[in-house]
């Protein structure tokens, strides 16, 4: 239950809330530098 | 650890990589396929296992779930993202050799019958989770202070990176107090 639980929280709260940072972006598949 | 370093990877993308051979094990648990047994002598929940997961925890079944995961990976955010992805499932497998007493095969259903690996870290399972708080704390501050530089860098506020710094570590601390306690099961 905490590793569901865990999961869930890491990939979906915490994935979603770290999404509205400012990181740079993945450079897409084809895409050159 | 690794978003501080590889920025442009989806933190989603690296905590579902960082457990994804735990995510595979878990349907190959339900129908009977891969077992747990309790290690003799132990009580409680937490680093009192044997794992007989001879196909999701083999060091070939491990790579080619790391493969997968990093290929879907570069196809979606390039190679770069899914090479360091693939690396982290990796991760998982090493991780667990440092910790887990000997039951990890190196070929998929334990195939010719090689020596199982894990060095046991579990049989001192106080060390093992210090080990794992240590971690999840140096995990947190450099997830907080890349988060916080790269805000400073797009001139917002600090604020939302301490928040989010701050959830990464409360739920790192939480899990593992849930997994010592066993107080979810």
């Amino acid at each position: 239950m905490a590793f569901i639980l865990g999961t869930l929280f890491f990939v979906v709260v915490v994935g979603v809330i770290d999404a509205r940072l400012p990181w740079p972006r993945p450079r897409q598949p084809g895409q050159r530098r | 650890m690794v978003k501080a370093r590889v920025r442009e990877a989806p933190l989603w993308a690296l905590m579902l990589a960082s457990v994804w051979l735990d995510v595979v094990f878990v349907p190959l648990y339900l129908t009977g396929i891969e077992t747990i047994a309790r290690a003799p002598g132990t009580q409680g929940i937490y680093a009192a296992a044997i794992i007989h997961a001879n196909y999701t925890h083999s060091l070939g079944g491990a790579a080619l779930l790391a493969a997968i995961f990093g290929w879907v990976g570069a196809m979606a955010w390039g190679r770069r993202t899914g090479l360091v992805l693939g690396l982290v499932v990796l991760s998982h497998w090493v991780l667990d050799v440092v910790v887990h007493r000997a039951d990890l095969p190196l070929l998929p259903g334990n195939a010719g019958h090689f020596a199982l690996l894990g060095f046991g870290l579990w049989r001192w399972p106080m060390a093992a989770a210090m080990v794992e708080l240590a971690l999840v704390i140096v995990g947190g501050w450099l997830y907080w202070r890349a988060a916080r530089a790269v805000s400073l860098a797009a001139q917002r506020s600090e604020r939302f990176a301490t928040l989010t710094g701050a959830l990464v570590l409360i739920g790192g601390v939480a899990v593992l107090a849930f997994d010592v306690t066993g107080v979810l099961g």
